[in-house]
C-alpha cells in the first residue's frame, strides 16, 4: 500500500497523483463513497472522514482498516492528520481522534512508501521515490 | 543522552519512547505524570501499565515538579508525559501560572541525572481552532517547552502514525 498523510488543503491529492500515476478521476472519496467501494478501489482519499462514517454507523473502523489492508493491498491511502490538537473535550470526539490515530498506524506499518505532504511537498517517512 | 519524543494523538509516541530504553541495562524510571481524574484517566494508565510490564520500569508518580525527584545517577528515565505535567502546573485552582520555565529547568536536571532521559510530549497546536485564553496559554506553554527542551536534546523525534522521523540528531 502506499500512504499519503499531512495537514488539510496541503496538497495530498495532487502529489499522491504525481507519485503513484493515477488520475483524480480514479479516485474514491471517503466523505461520501459506500464504504464497500474503499475495498476495490485504487485510491481512496479523506480516510480519516470515513473512519468518522464508519463510527457513525456503530462500525469499528480498526476491523475496517484491517481488512482494507488484507484485501486492497495495492490501495493508495490518502488521509490528513488530525491528532495534533488539544484534547477534544467530546469523549466521541476523543474517541474519533484516537481511532484515527490507531488506523493510520495500521496503514503505515502496512505500506511500503509512507509520505507526508507539507506545502505541497512530499517528505518520504518510509520507503523512497523509486520503490514500487 | 536526552532524547524528544512529539507527535499528535496515538501516533505511537510511548512504543519509540519504550524502545530507546529497551536495551538500558541500568534501572529503569517511569516518571508518570497524569493525575487520575476524569473517566479516560483509568483507561490510559492502566494501558500505559500493560504496555510497560515486564519492561522493569519502576514507577514513580510525580504529576509536578519532577526537578525535586532524587533518583540514582546513570538511571534512566521515561517522562511521560509534557501535556499532563505543564496542564497540572497551569491549573492549579487559582489564576493560570505560566510555567514552562521552570519545567524546562526541571527537565534539564532530570538529563543531568539521567543516562538516559526520554520525554514523551503532544503536538497540540496544529488542529486550527481558537479556544479560550486559558487553553491558548496551554497552548503557547507546550510550544515553548518543547522548543527549550529540543535546544538542549541531543535526539528530537516525532512520531507520524507509527512512523518516527528524526528532527535532530538520529532514531534509535
Amino acid at each position: 500500500m502506499k500512504f499519503v498523510v499531512g495537514g488539510a488543503y496541503q496538497g495530498k491529492t495532487a502529489a499522491a497523483c504525481e507519485l503513484f500515476g493515477f488520475d483524480e478521476s480514479e479516485i474514491v472519496n471517503g466523505s461520501v463513497c459506500v464504504f464497500e467501494e474503499a475495498f476495490t478501489a485504487k485510491c481512496i482519499n479523506s480516510y480519516h472522514r470515513l473512519i468518522e462514517r464508519l463510527i457513525a454507523e456503530g462500525a469499528s473502523p480498526l476491523d475496517f482498516t484491517k481488512k482494507l489492508c488484507a484485501e486492497n493491498g495495492n490501495a493508495v491511502i490518502i488521509m490528513d492528520e488530525i491528532g495534533c490538537g488539544i484534547v477534544p473535550v467530546e469523549k466521541s470526539e476523543r474517541r474519533r481522534r484516537e481511532e484515527t490515530g490507531r488506523c493510520g498506524c495500521m496503514i503505515s506499518s502496512a505500506s511500503d512508501t509512507v509520505v507526508r505532504v507539507i506545502c505541497g511537498i512530499p517528505v518520504f517517512l518510509k520507503g523512497g521515490r523509486n520503490e514500487d | 543522552m536526552t532524547t524528544l519524543v512529539t507527535g499528535g494523538s496515538k501516533c505511537g509516541k510511548s512504543s519509540y519512547a519504550e524502545k530507546v530504553l529497551e536495551n538500558f541495562a541500568g534501572q529503569k524510571y517511569y516518571i508518570a505524570t497524569m493525575e487520575p481524574v476524569g473517566d479516560d484517566a483509568y483507561e490510559i494508565i492502566a494501558r500505559h501499565r500493560e504496555a510497560r510490564k515486564n519492561r522493569n520500569f519502576i514507577t514513580v508518580e510525580c504529576p509536578r515538579d519532577v526537578g525535586k525527584l532524587h533518583l540514582p545517577a546513570d538511571c534512566g528515565i521515561l517522562l511521560e508525559c509534557i501535556g499532563n505535567l505543564c496542564a497540572n502546573e497551569m491549573y492549579t485552582g487559582g489564576a493560570v501560572l505560566r510555567p514552562s520555565g521552570k519545567i524546562i529547568s526541571d527537565i534539564r536536571r532530570l538529563g543531568e541525572t539521567a543516562s538516559q532521559l526520554v520525554i514523551v510530549t503532544n503536538e497540540v497546536g496544529s488542529d486550527g481552532n481558537s479556544y479560550s485564553a486559558d487553553i491558548m496559554a496551554f497552548v503557547s506553554e507546550i510550544a515553548r517547552i518543547n522548543s527549550g527542551i529540543a535546544e538542549f536534546a541531543d535526539n528530537v523525534v516525532e512520531c507520524v502514525y507509527g512512523i518516527p522521523t528524526a528532527l535532530k540528531g538520529e532514531l534509535v
